[in-house]
C-alpha cells in the first residue's frame, strides 16, 4: 500500500507541475486534514485532557483490560485460521478445476457486500441455540454463539475475502518454472509448496492477515449480536466502548479507543514498512 | 456509440437517484410550527414504541385537533432508555422525553434541559406502572416460580445490559431488591449481602445481555434461553402483537415499575411548542390514554382502570422508595466498583466461598 | 481486487499421475466445505428467511413507509459520501503519485486510517467534534446547524469510513500508467483539464470504477458509526441498516430480513456487475 515515487523521467520539465497543482494539493490535503487528522487529534486531546494518571486509571479498569485482551485474542485466533483457509482457498481457486468455480469466485466478495448488522443476525439464526446444530453444540459444551468462538466466527466471516484476494493475484502471476523444476527433480508437492511457493506468497499472506487483523480489532456490528455481551467474559473492545459511551463514561470509552486505534495503526504502519523494504509495489489492497 | 449511450444512461440513473434521495435529506431541524401543523418531537424508550406509534399519537392528534383545530405531526425516536437520555442530553432536540426510569430524567434535569418541577403533581411525573416479571416458555417446562429458580444450573436467563439500557436496571433492582428485602416479612432489616448474593447467582445463568429490553425480548422470542427477565407490559405486548401466548410468572417479591415522562424545556423553548408538549403530557394521564396504555400491557396509574384478567399484584411488591430511592441504589449498585461491577470482578472469590 | 480466474493459462507441464489427485480433491473439498459453512449457508439462510412467507410479504415489508424513508436516506447519504470521496480520491491520487511535498508519508498513512478505525470509534470522534458541545459543533449550533443527530453527521460518518477506497484503487493504476502519455498531451498543446479528462481519467477508469463500487457497497452497509451519531429518529435519521437493527428490536423480523437481503443484494450485484463489465470491455479491447 505504500506509494513509491513517480515512474519515468519528465520529458517536459515543469509542465507536469503546473501552478494549479498547488490548489489541488491544498484542497485535497485540507479535506484529508478535516476528515481524518482532526478527529484523530480531537480524540487524542480529549482522552488525555484529564491527565496521564486518569488515562492510566481508566486503562487499568478490569473491564477495559479484559475487553482489550479479548479483542486481541479473538483477532489473533481469527488471523491464524484465516491465513490457512484464505491461502488454501486462493490455491484451490487458482490451481484446481472444479464445477462452479466462477460462482464460488464471485461469492468470495460477499462479506464486503453484507452489512455487519445482518451478518450477526444470520450467524445467530444458523448456529445459535435455536438451530439444530447450535443446540447440539451447546448441549455438548461446544457452544459457538454467545460464547467466545462466536466472536471468532463473526470475525472470520467479515474478513474472509482479505487473505484470499491478497494471495490470488500473486498466485495467478507466479512463474511456475521453479515449481516445475522442483517437481522434475523429485520433490513432493508439499515440499514444493513449502520451499518454493510459500516464500513467494508470504508477503501477500502477510498483507491479507494484517488487514484482517486491523479490521477485526474494530469490528462491532456483527460481533455485538453474537458475543453475548457478558462483562469480563465476552465483551470485546468495541462493545465495551459502546457501553461506556451509552452509560456516560466517555473518558473510559476514549481511552480504550485510543489504545485500539494505536494498535490498528501500528499494524498498518508495520505492513507499509515491510512492503516498502521488500520492494513490493503497492498493490491495490 | 454504445459506450457513449451507456454513459448517458448511467448519468440519467444517477440524476434520478439524486432527485429521489435529496428531499429525504431535507433538513428537518428546527421543528416547530409551520402553517396549521404543529410538530412534536418525542424521545422515548423502545418499550412504548407500539403503544405510542399505533395508538397514543393518533389519539392525541385527534384530541389536539378537537381542542385547538390544529393538526400535529410527530417525529419519533425510540431507543434504549439510557441511550435516549444520553442523546437528549447531548443535543437531540426532543420536546417530550418518555423514559424508562426516573434516573434517566434526572440526567436531563442535571443537564439543565428539564425543570426540577417535573416531578411535582399527583403522579410524581409518572405515566405508567408495570411489574418486573419472568417470561417463560409455553407450559413453563422449567417450573420457574421466583428469582431463586433463575439461579438453577438447568435454567438459562436473558436480560439486557444495564450499561446501555436504563430499563435493565429495573430488572437488576428487582432481583437485588428481592434479596435485599427477604427478611422484611419477619421484620428484619435490608440485607445487602443477600441482595448481592441472589444477583450474583442469577447472573451466572445469563446467556446474553442485549443492548435493550426489547432486544432481549426479541432474542427470547427467537428461541434462546429458558427465562427472560422483563416487564409485564412487554410480554403482554408481545401477546398482542404476535398472537403468541407469551406466558410469564410474577415472582412473589418483585419491583413496581413506574415510567416517567417530562417536557424538555430547552427544546420546547427553541421550537415554540410548549403548549403542545404540556398538552401531550396531560393527555397521557387522561382516562382515554391510560386505557390505551393498559391495552398495550401497562398497568394504569389508577388501579381501577386495570383491565380484567390481569394478575393481582404480588404479596411482597416493593418500590424504589423501599430500596432507598434511585440515587442510593445507583450509587450502591451501578457506580464504578459497586455491586454490579463486583459481580464480575469478585467472581473467583465468590466461587472460593463455595457459592 | 476481485480476480478473474477463468482466463488463467493452462499448466505447462503434463499433469502428474493419480496419487496427487486425491490430495487435490481433499483440499478442494475442505475449502469448499469451509466456504459453504462460513459464507454460503448463512447467506442462503438469510435469503430463505426473507422470502419464507413468499414474495408478497417481502415486498410489503419493503414498502412500508418507514422502510421506504430509510432506504431513501441511505441512498442520499451514499450519494453524498461517494461524490465527496470520488472527487477527493481522484485529486489525492494524482497528488500522491505525481507530486512531491513535505509530509507526503504522513498524508499517505492518514488516508489508510479509516481502515484501522472501528466504526464505533469513528462515531465517537465525530460526536466529540461535531456534537452540540463539540469543538466545531458548538459554533455550528449557534449558527443553527445540527450535524450530529441529523443527516449531515451521518453523511460525514459514512464519508469517513469510505475515504480510502477510491484513493487506494486509483493510486496503483495511476502509478503504473506513468507520465509519458500525459506529457505527450501537453506537448500537443492540451491544457491541464483536457489532459486530465481525456488522458488520465480514462487510464484509471477501472481502478476508479472499482473504488467507487467499494465505496457504495460500504456506504450501504455502514452501521456502527451511524448507531452512535444518528439518534435513530424514525423517518429522519434512520438509515436502512438502522432500520434492520430496529426491526430486530421490534418484532419486525420480516422487515429486518427483507431490508437486509435488499442491501446485501444491491451491494453484491454492484460488485459482480462491475467485474463482469470490466471483463467484457477488456475482452473487447484486448486485440489492441
Amino acid at each position: 500500500m505504500a506509494v513509491a515515487e513517480p515512474k519515468g523521467r519528465s520529458l517536459v520539465r515543469g509542465a507536469s507541475r503546473p501552478a494549479g497543482g498547488l490548489l489541488l494539493r491544498s484542497a485535497s490535503l485540507s479535506y484529508l486534514g478535516v476528515m481524518v487528522l482532526l478527529p484523530l487529534v480531537a480524540l487524542g486531546y480529549e482522552s488525555t485532557l484529564p491527565g496521564t494518571a486518569a488515562f492510566l486509571k481508566a486503562l487499568s479498569d478490569p473491564f477495559a483490560r479484559h475487553a482489550l485482551w479479548l479483542t486481541f485474542v479473538t483477532a489473533a485466533a481469527m488471523v491464524v485460521i484465516n491465513a490457512v483457509t484464505g491461502t488454501a482457498t486462493a490455491w484451490v481457486l487458482v490451481r484446481y478445476p472444479f464445477p462452479g468455480k466462477g460462482f464460488v469466485n464471485a461469492l468470495i466478495d460477499l462479506p464486503f457486500a453484507v452489512p455487519t448488522v445482518v451478518t450477526g443476525l444470520m450467524l445467530v439464526a444458523l448456529y445459535g441455540p435455536t438451530s439444530v446444530l447450535g443446540a447440539f453444540l451447546d448441549r455438548n459444551g461446544w457452544g459457538i454463539i454467545y460464547q467466545k468462538p462466536g466472536i471468532i466466527l463473526a470475525l472470520l466471516f467479515v474478513t474472509y475475502p482479505f487473505v484470499v484476494r491478497s494471495v490470488q493475484p500473486v498466485l495467478l502471476e507466479m512463474d511456475r518454472a521453479e515449481e516445475e523444476a522442483a517437481v522434475t527433480l523429485g520433490a513432493s508437492p508439499f515440499t514444493v509448496f513449502r520451499r518454493i511457493t510459500l516464500p513467494t506468497l508470504w508477503p501477500a499472506i502477510l498483507t491479507g492477515t494484517a488487514l484482517s487483523f486491523s479490521r477485526a480489532l474494530g469490528e462491532f456490528g456483527s460481533v455485538v449480536m453474537v458475543a453475548g455481551n457478558r462483562p469480563l467474559e465476552t465483551k470485546t473492545g468495541p462493545m465495551y466502548i459502546f457501553g461506556e459511551i451509552e452509560s456516560g463514561n466517555r473518558h473510559g470509552a476514549m481511552v480504550v479507543s485510543v489504545v485500539l486505534l494505536a494498535c490498528s495503526l501500528g499494524v498498518l504502519v508495520v505492513l507499509n514498512r515491510l512492503q516498502r523494504r521488500g520492494g513490493e509495489p503497492g498493490h491495490g489492497r | 456509440m454504445t459506450r457513449g449511450g451507456r454513459s448517458w444512461g448511467g448519468a440519467g440513473l444517477l440524476a434520478a437517484l439524486v432527485l429521489y434521495a435529496l428531499p429525504g435529506c431535507a433538513p428537518g431541524f428546527g421543528a416547530g410550527t409551520a402553517g396549521s401543523t404543529d410538530t412534536l418531537t418525542i424521545g422515548a424508550y423502545s418499550v412504548v414504541r407500539e403503544a405510542f406509534h399505533e395508538a397514543i399519537l393518533p389519539a392525541f392528534a385527534k384530541h389536539w385537533k378537537a381542542t385547538t383545530g390544529r393538526s400535529v405531526r410527530f417525529e419519533e425516536s425510540y431507543a434504549a432508555s439510557g441511550a435516549q437520555s444520553r442523546a437528549i442530553a447531548s443535543g437531540f432536540d426532543a420536546d417530550v422525553a418518555v423514559l424508562s426510569l426516573e434516573g434517566d430524567v434526572s440526567r436531563l434535569v442535571k443537564a439543565g434541559l428539564v425543570k426540577k418541577s417535573w416531578k411535582d403533581g399527583p403522579h410524581k411525573g409518572m405515566i405508567t406502572r408495570s411489574l418486573v416479571v419472568v417470561g417463560v416458555r409455553e407450559g413453563n417446562p422449567k417450573h420457574v416460580r421466583g428469582w431463586d429458580d433463575l439461579a438453577r444450573p438447568d435454567v438459562s436467563v436473558l436480560y439486557p445490559d444495564p450499561k446501555t439500557s436504563g430499563g435493565a436496571r429495573w430488572n437488576i433492582n428487582a432481583i437485588y431488591g428481592a434479596g435485599l428485602l427477604k427478611d422484611k416479612p419477619t421484620g428484619g432489616k435490608p440485607d445487602k449481602q443477600a441482595g448481592r448474593d441472589l444477583l450474583a447467582r442469577v447472573q451466572t445463568r445469563v446467556v446474553n445481555m442485549d443492548a435493550s429490553g426489547r432486544q432481549s425480548m426479541a432474542t427470547f422470542e427467537r428461541g434462546t434461553g429458558d427465562a427472560v427477565v422483563t416487564y409485564e407490559n412487554e410480554l403482554l405486548l408481545q401477546r398482542k402483537m404476535t398472537g403468541k401466548e407469551a406466558p410469564y410468572v410474577v415472582p412473589p417479591a418483585t419491583l413496581l415499575i413506574e415510567g416517567p415522562a417530562a417536557v424538555v424545556d430547552a427544546s420546547v423553548a427553541r421550537h415554540g411548542n410548549r403548549e403542545l408538549a404540556e398538552a401531550f403530557l396531560a393527555f397521557l394521564r387522561t382516562e382515554e390514554a391510560q386505557r390505551i396504555l393498559a391495552s398495550y400491557g401497562f398497568r394504569p396509574l389508577d388501579p381501577k382502570l386495570d383491565p380484567p384478567g390481569r394478575d393481582p399484584l404480588p404479596p411482597r411488591l416493593f418500590t424504589m422508595a423501599d430500596l432507598g430511592g434511585w440515587t442510593k441504589v445507583n450509587a450502591e449498585v451501578y457506580d464504578p466498583g459497586g455491586v454490579w461491577d463486583s459481580l464480575f470482578t469478585d467472581r473467583p472469590k465468590a466461587a472460593g466461598r463455595g457459592r | 481486487m476481485a480476480v478473474d480466474v477463468a482466463t488463467q493459462a493452462p499448466p505447462a507441464v503434463p499433469r502428474r499421475p493419480t496419487p496427487n489427485a486425491w490430495g487435490r480433491r481433499l483440499l478442494t473439498a475442505a475449502v469448499l466445505g469451509w466456504f459453504a459453512l462460513l459464507i454460503l449457508v448463512p447467506t442462503l439462510a438469510l435469503v430463505r428467511g426473507a422470502f419464507s412467507g413468499g414474495l408478497a410479504p417481502f415486498w410489503q415489508a419493503l414498502s412500508s413507509p418507514d422502510a421506504l424513508r430509510a432506504f431513501r436516506l441511505t441512498i442520499g447519504i451514499t450519494l453524498v459520501a461517494t461524490a465527496l470521496n470520488t472527487v477527493f480520491g481522484l485529486a489525492f491520487a494524482v497528488v500522491l503519485v505525481r507530486h512531491r511535498f513535505w509530509g507526503k508519508t504522513l498524508a499517505d498513512g492518514l488516508v489508510d486510517l479509516p481502515f484501522a478505525v472501528s466504526p464505533i470509534i469513528a462515531g465517537l470522534m465525530l460526536v466529540i467534534l461535531y456534537g452540540p458541545q463539540g469543538w466545531i459543533g458548538r459554533w455550528l449550533e449557534s449558527a443553527g446547524v445540527r450535524v450530529v443527530y441529523a443527516w449531515p453527521g451521518m453523511a460525514l460518518a459514512t464519508a469517513f469510513v469510505t475515504l480510502p477506497f477510491v484513493v487506494r484503487e486509483v493510486v496503483p493504476v495511476l502509478r503504473e500508467f506513468g507520465v509519458e502519455q500525459e506529457e505527450v498531451s501537453y506537448t500537443l498543446g492540451a491544457g491541464r483539464w483536457t489532459t486530465f479528462w481525456r488522458v488520465t481519467l480514462p487510464s484509471v477508469r477501472w481502478g476508479l470504477a472499482y473504488g467507487v463500487t467499494l465505496t457504495v457497497a460500504r456506504s450501504l452497509g455502514e452501521f456502527g458509526a451511524l448507531l452512535v451519531v444518528s439518534g435513530n429518529i424514525l423517518g429522519r435519521t434512520q438509515t436502512a441498516t438502522l432500520y434492520v437493527h430496529d426491526g430486530i428490536e421490534s418484532f419486525n423480523t420480516e422487515g429486518a430480513y427483507a431490508a437486509s437481503v435488499l442491501l446485501a443484494g444491491v451491494s453484491f450485484v454492484l460488485l459482480i456487475g462491475m467485474e463482469t463489465l470490466r471483463k467484457r470491455v477488456e475482452a473487447r479491447e484486448r486485440p489492441e
